[in-house]
This record gives C-alpha cells, structure tokens and sequence, in this order.
C-alpha cells in the first residue's frame, strides 16, 4: 500500500489564526477586483466590454511598432497588440483587441481594422483567421446573464448545503467558496489579465469543485461528531476529521491538478487563461476546505456552544 | 457470480457496445483530414452526408464559421416581436438558399435574433444576407403537365450529361438511357409505391432518372422530395444543363420550409412562372383569423393599385394555384377561388394550424425586411483555427488521461488499474450521450475543457471509495467486509459533494452562450457518469469475487 502520508496527524486547526491573515488578504483583493468589475475599472474582456478581436496574418514580417502605428495613425490608438506564434500558427500572426461599443449599424470594428491594415500594407495581405465583433449592447446582456448565473449558483449551493448539514456548516461552507471565487479573481485582477465569460465560468467551476472538498471534510466531520460527547473536543475532531481525509483531497486535487496541467500546457491559447484559473482555483479550494471553512467551524463553537447529540 | 451481478454485468457490457457502435460514425468522420472530407463529399456525397449527420457535432469554435447576433429596434408601429418573427423568417429564408448545413437561427430575447453557420465564414455575403430588402411575390405556377415534361427534359439532359462524363456519378456508370422510355418509367413511378421497387430497379431508375427518380410525390401544384435527397437534388438543379433545358420565363423554386407526412419530411418544387403577377409592396395588411368553420385562414387588405392588378390577375386565373413567394421561396401556393380585389382571405388547408397561419400573415407583411435590424455581435471563427483547437483538445485529454491513469495504478496498484478502465468507459459514455438523437449536443472548445476536467474529478468517487476501504482495512476488518464499508459508507458522501457541481454547472447551461453550454453539458454529464460508474462497475468488479484473502488497493 503505498500513502502519500501515513497516520497523518497535522494541525490544521491549530493554525487557523495564521491562515486567517493570508485568506483575508485574499478576500480584500478579490473585494478589490469585484468593486473594479463592477465600476467597469477592471480590464474587462471584450465579451462584457464590448469591442473587436481579431487574429490574421500577414504574407511578410510586420514588426508590431510598424503594426501599432500604422493602426495608430488611423486613429486607434488603444488597440492592443500581440504577435503569436506555435506549431500550426501560420508566420506573422497577430490578435488585435481593441475596446468599445464594437460593432455598429453599418460598419464594424473589425471591418474599420481590416480596412486600414488594408491600406496601410499595400502589397503585404492581412488574412483573417478568426473576427469577434461584440457590441456594447451584448456586453451588456452577457454581463447581467453572468451575475445571475452566479448568484443563483451561490443561492443554489447554499440552500443545498443548508439542507444537508445545518446552519453554521452552511454558511462557512459558502464563505470558503466566496473567499476561493474572489481569490482567484483578485489574482487575476492582479496579474491585468482578462475578466472574460470564460474566467466567470472557471470561476463558477471552482466554486463546485471547492465545495466538493468542503463537503467531504464537513461530512467526515458529521459522521466523527457522533462520538463527540465522549471526547468532548469540538476542535480536536475537526482536525482529526480534516485529517482523516486528508490523502483523498491530496489525490484527487492532484489528479484534477494534472488534468488542468495538460490543459494549460497543451491545450492552446483560447483555454489558456480559463486553464490557469482553474489551476489557481483547485489549490486555493483545498487551501480553503482546510483553513477556512472548518475553522469558522470552530471559531463559531468557542464562541457560541451547542450540545451535539 | 450471482444471477443479478450477470445481469448487471450484461446491461453494462450491452450499454458499452451500443455506445460503441454509436460513436463509430464520429470516429471515422472526425478522424478525416479536412481534404479528406472535402473529397468524399465529391465522390460520394450521400455517404459524407450519412456520416456526418450520424457524428458528433462540433461547436462552432471547432469547426469554423459564423456566429451573428441581431437586433430589431422597436418600430414606431406595431411591436418589436413582429419585426423580430418577419426578420426571422426572412432570414431563415435567405440562409436555406445559400445552402449552409445545420444552420442555427433563433430568438433571443424579445428583440435579438441569434444565427449561428457553421462552415460558412464569408461575412460580406452574411452582410448582404441580412441587410438586403426582402422581396415578396406573388406568381403564377405552370400547370401539372407542363412541369412534368419539363422534368423529363431535365432527366434526360442530365442522363445524357451523366453518361458524358461518368465520373461525375457512379450510377452513370451503368447503361444509358433511353429517352423515348423515359415518359412511362415516369408516368409509372407516380403510380406505383416507389418503396417496393427493387435494389437493382433503383439504381436503373438512379441511371435513366437521375432527377425523378428522387422525387417521391406529386400533389399536383408541387414535387415533393425526401428531405435526404434535398441537397442532391439542388446539387443536379444547379448544374448548367438543367439550366440549359428551362425557358427563361419558367423558374424552378423551392419551398421555404420542409412539409411532413407522417413522421418524414419532404421538400417541395414549384414550377413557376418568372412574370411577376403582382409585388408584396400593395400588401397594406395581413392579419390570422378563423373563417366560418373556426378553421384558421389569413385576411388580407390591397391597396388601390394592387387590388385592380389583382382583380385582373385572380379574374383571369381562377381554379388555379398562386405562389406566394418571399425571396424566390415559395411560401405557399394557394388555390384562387374567385375574383379578389381589395381584401381577400387564404385558406390554409386541413391539417394548417393557427400557428401556420400567423407566420403567412408574418411573411405577407415582410413585403420589406424591417430596416431597423442590425448585427451587434459578429464572430467568425476560420476552419483552420477550428482544426488547430480540435488538435490541441486531443492531445490535451491525451496526456491528462495518461497522467491520471498512470497515477492511479501507481497508487492503487489493481484496484487502480479497475478505476482507470472505470475511467475510460465514463469517456465513452459522455461522449455517447452527446450523440443521442433528441439529446444531440455540440462539441466545443470549452466542452473539451470540460472532458479534461471531468477526467481529473470523475477518479474522485472511486478515491473516495478507495480511501475508505483502506481505513476499513487498517481497523482489522475483512477485506470483504471493508469492502462492503467502503461502499456504503463513501456513498452519501459522494453524492453530497457532487451535487454542488452539478448545481453550477445546471446554471451555467442556463445563462451560458454556446460554448459555455457546451462545457456545463460535459462536465455535468461526466460527474454523473461518474456516480454510475463508481457505483455500478468498479463495485460489480470487486464483488465478482466473494471471497478475498488480500487486496491489491
């Protein structure tokens, strides 16, 4: 029998006062990220933002300083530029992002870029490979579709958790997936990369995925509460529990892990911000179901005492 | 073994098969290189259209093309919904005729329209697609006997063009026609049930009537063909000796929709006059009603000019059909009653419902396609950018599902190795699921995504298990009395920790655009699939064996 860990006796919830800093430096960033979303500060893909994306290539090098002002003399000066390259990529590939209310009733971002990179390189074809035209208006709608599918989603959980355990396991069970989603949106928000549709889907995945920890720890709990009166340690059996399945959320976040892992590596550019989430929100999920979640167990105990049948 | 666990072990063996045998088609079909498919769409176009019909279906993101968003502004008359059902029905329309396969085309909202063409990528014919005035006709049909010896005449031009050059179809290969036979076979093949025919007298037919022989009733103003031989018949249409054949004032048009008899579903062609009898501009109104017999019609009102155009026009023809036509599809071809002036009514016929009805009115009132329709969301996504996805996704679940398996054998030894082929069927399943007919989901990036990521949580359940057991174990107990805790004990534990997923992944499917969907529908699949199997197949396996001294766990 091979174990990643034999008898293992850590003390998780010893040092929960410790863990509370760092998951509360998590929480102010993800607050953070959320305010910025929200006021439209944040660097909003092109999905909520509205706006055009567009990846071609051109028959002969361009450097992108030629490219960035060519579009610049053209009166777009936002526009984000960036060469790509990769084993099936054709040479001198771009993606051209730029913001705004994107399309419009006869003419098109795309079409406005395509155009002036039509004129500017005369004899030196740009080939499009791939357009996104998003209108404000979309953005709009995509935005508002994307808060009430996690709302509902957090409503949803709740309430199950709630039937299924009680009261306080419920609402620790829903801070600790609060605390991974703003996490990993905070770091995003951090690192300047893309609050897109596909993040808030990643987002909502890790709050399923997070929970599952959650609930298999809260469940080991449950059942070992049964014994409680005869040892009379509220904290001692979360962290025996905490420990008990222990190997199973090393396994299992570790074979999630290597899933993710391909993905990231192998799985190409469109999935690659969506795959890095995921990673970021597997770890911070089992960080949680150990440091955040059974302890407001605890802390809720000591202070307010119940009597466990 | 017990008779139970035999029947368990069938039912599964059975399900494993059947998935099998329905994803065979996807394995070949997506297994071709784009040339590959290309070709056998030339050389043999009715295997290439079976095979990818019966395949997997890939999102947009996969396999290229157009995802387009419109939006209707409300007019200063009338309701929004009214614009955005003519706009869509003019759409949809104008879609059919360019001929893209499995076009997407629904409401969204109260005033968006969503299509989505896959294949198709070519955004300034789209443009024109949408931004172009519709144009509602109304014109006369030629009489039953006319069309058919025009359709002979296409028959033996094309029997003739076909024996020219036999590469062109393999029917051709066999022996000419003769044409002065040609008007019996078909004045025979309208008598007689063309299903009890023969193999061989099919392919003969296929030889000497490559057109009519595809055509499977005649209601007397219209042909109707199967709609699985629509596209090989628009395919002979559009070559140039049936052009070559028609006068020009004779056009061949199709209908804007398919009709059904039973549960098949046919195409119509209407012979047509090309003379324009009257335009949908004179249409003041339209509306649904029910006449006397509470049966659902369409009234109708002219204006000044169209109502003495069309006095003369239904005085003149009356006993015979008028097409309806919107955009050269024929929407309906009505029989003329009487003599119609300013307002008149249209009978929709038995089986017509008031549905059918209100989109009549729709279509006579799109005489313009609302001006105010715009396109606020433009994606277009290249083939070859599609193909390199559909790489990356395969070599991505490839190494991640070689990871896991190879991890848990390491770590599980046999009972790993019993999880893994758990694993390997949790695959297949899902992606069996996907091609059931009614279910008939889409493949996407994100979708793969999903798949990778199910692969990773789907080992979860048999870990849990797995976990279990060997606490069991270390407490002293039997190996089969551990296994049988193992099972009980882990179950309401996973079914606990699964549901939250399942619950974010239901709202996901809600609120998501197309390839969101397409990862909520894997990963939600994969995760119940993954209940089954743990608790079905990983179970059976340990329970075939009653009796165990050690456990390779």
């Amino acid at each position: 029998m091979i174990e990643l860990i034999k008898n293992p006796k850590l003390n998780f919830v010893g040092v929960r006062r410790y863990a509370f800093i760092l998951s509360g430096f998590f929480l102010a960033i993800g607050i953070l990220a959320f305010i910025m979303v929200l006021s439209g500060k944040a660097n909003l893909g092109i999905d909520f933002s509205g706006g055009a994306m567009l990846r071609g290539n051109f028959e002969s090098p361009v450097s992108i300083n030629d490219l960035r002002s060519a579009l610049a003399a053209e009166g777009l000066t936002d526009a984000e530029i960036q060469a790509i390259t990769g084993d099936n990529i054709p040479p001198n590939s771009f993606v051209i992002r730029t913001k705004g209310e994107g399309i419009a009733a006869d003419s098109s971002l795309a079409d406005a870029i395509t155009a002036r990179l039509h004129k500017r390189f005369v004899g030196n074809q740009f080939h499009l490979d791939s357009i996104d035209d998003i209108g404000g208006a979309v953005g709009r709608t995509l935005k508002s579709q994307a808060r009430l599918a996690v709302l509902l989603s957090m409503i949803g959980i709740l309430i199950y958790i709630w039937i299924r355990f009680d009261f306080r396991f419920g609402v620790a069970a829903t801070v600790a997936t609060f605390h991974d989603i703003l996490a990993v949106l905070g770091i995003y928000y951090l690192l300047n990369k893309e609050i897109s549709l596909l993040l808030v889907t990643a987002l909502l995945t890790i709050a399923g995925y997070s929970l599952t920890d959650t609930v298999v720890v809260f469940d080991r709990i449950r059942e070992n509460l049964k014994q409680f009166r005869k040892r009379g340690d509220f904290a001692g059996t979360v962290n025996l529990s905490i420990n008990e399945v222990l190997s199973r959320t090393l396994i299992v976040s570790g074979t999630t892990l290597m899933a993710i892992t391909s993905l990231l590596v192998f799985g190409g550019p469109v999935l690659r911000d969506f795959a890095l989430a995921l990673l970021l929100g597997v770890i911070i999920g089992t960080y949680s179901s150990w440091f955040v979640a059974s302890p407001i167990v605890v802390e809720w105990e000591i202070r307010k005492p119940r009597r466990f049948k | 073994m017990r008779r139970s666990q035999k029947i368990t072990l069938a039912l599964i063996a059975a399900l494993i098969l059947l998935a099998i045998y329905g994803l065979y088609p996807s394995i070949v079909f997506h297994s071709m290189s784009y040339e590959e498919k290309a070709a056998l769409e030339n050389t043999d176009p009715q295997k290439f259209r079976s095979l990818r019909d019966k395949a997997l279906r890939l999102g947009l993101d996969l396999r290229g093309g157009m995802h387009i968003v419109l939006e209707v502004e409300k007019p200063e008359t009338g309701s929004t919904s009214d614009v955005q059902e003519r706009a869509l029905e003019i759409i949809r329309n104008r879609i059919d005729k360019i001929g893209v396969t499995e076009p997407l085309i629904q409401k969204s909202g109260t005033n968006r329209i969503v299509v989505d063409l896959p294949g198709f990528t070519d955004i300034d014919q789209a443009k024109k697609l949408i931004g172009e005035t519709a144009q509602l006709q109304f014109k006369l049909t030629l009489s039953p006997e006319e069309a058919q010896s025009y359709l002979l005449k296409i028959d033996s031009a094309l029997a003739s063009a076909m024996k020219a050059s036999p590469s062109d179809s393999k029917a051709a290969e066999k022996s000419g026609s003769e044409i002065d036979t040609t008007a019996k076979a078909i004045m025979d093949m309208f008598k007689q049930d063309t299903s009890k025919q023969t193999a061989e007298q099919g392919a003969d037919e296929e030889t000497e009537h490559p057109f009519t022989s595809l055509i499977d009733e005649n209601t007397g103003v219209a042909f109707g063909i199967p709609m699985t031989d629509y596209e090989e018949a628009r395919r002979l249409l559009e070559r140039p000796e049936v052009k070559a054949v028609l006068p020009s004032d004779v056009q061949l048009s199709w209908a804007t929709r398919p009709y059904y008899r039973g549960d098949r579903a046919y195409q119509a062609l209407y012979f047509l006059r090309n003379r324009v009898e009257m335009s949908g501009e004179h249409l003041v109104d339209a509306q649904p009603s029910f006449d006397q017999f509470r049966r659902p019609i369409v009234r109708f009102d002219l204006d000044k000019k169209g109502a003495s155009r069309f006095g003369a026009l239904t005085g003149a023809n009356i006993g015979k059909p008028l097409a309806i036509v919107l955009d050269d599809r024929v929407e309906s071809a009505p029989e003329i009653r009487s003599r119609i002036r300013e307002s008149g009514q249209i009978e929709l016929g038995g089986n017509a419902s008031w549905d059918d009805a209100r989109l009549l009115a729709v279509v006579l009132k799109a005489g313009a396609l609302p001006s105010k329709v715009k396109i606020i969301q433009n994606s277009v996504i290249g083939p070859s950018l599609g193909q390199d996805s559909i790489n990356k996704g395969r070599v991505a679940s490839l190494i991640g599902l070689l990871l896991v398996m190879a991890f848990m054998i390491f770590y599980y030894r046999l009972s790993g190795a019993i999880a893994d082929i758990a694993l390997i069927i949790n695959l297949l399943l899902i992606l069996a699921f996907m091609i059931i007919p009614g279910i008939d989901a889409t493949l996407t990036m994100p979708g793969i995504a999903g798949i990778i990521l199910t692969m990773g949580m789907a080992v979860d359940s048999n870990v849990l298990i797995f976990e279990r057991i060997r606490e069991e174990l270390r407490t002293g107990k039997t190996v089969r009395a551990s296994i049988d805790a193992g099972y009980s004990r882990a179950l309401l534990t996973i079914i606990d920790s699964h549901v939250t997923t399942l619950i974010t992944a239901l709202f996901l499917f809600m609120f998501g655009t197309g390839p969101i969907k397409g990862f909520a529908v894997t990963l939600s699949v994969g995760i119940a699939l993954s209940l089954f199997t743990a608790f079905f197949l990983t179970k059976l396996v340990f329970d075939i064996r009653k009796q165990y001294k050690t456990l390779s766990i």
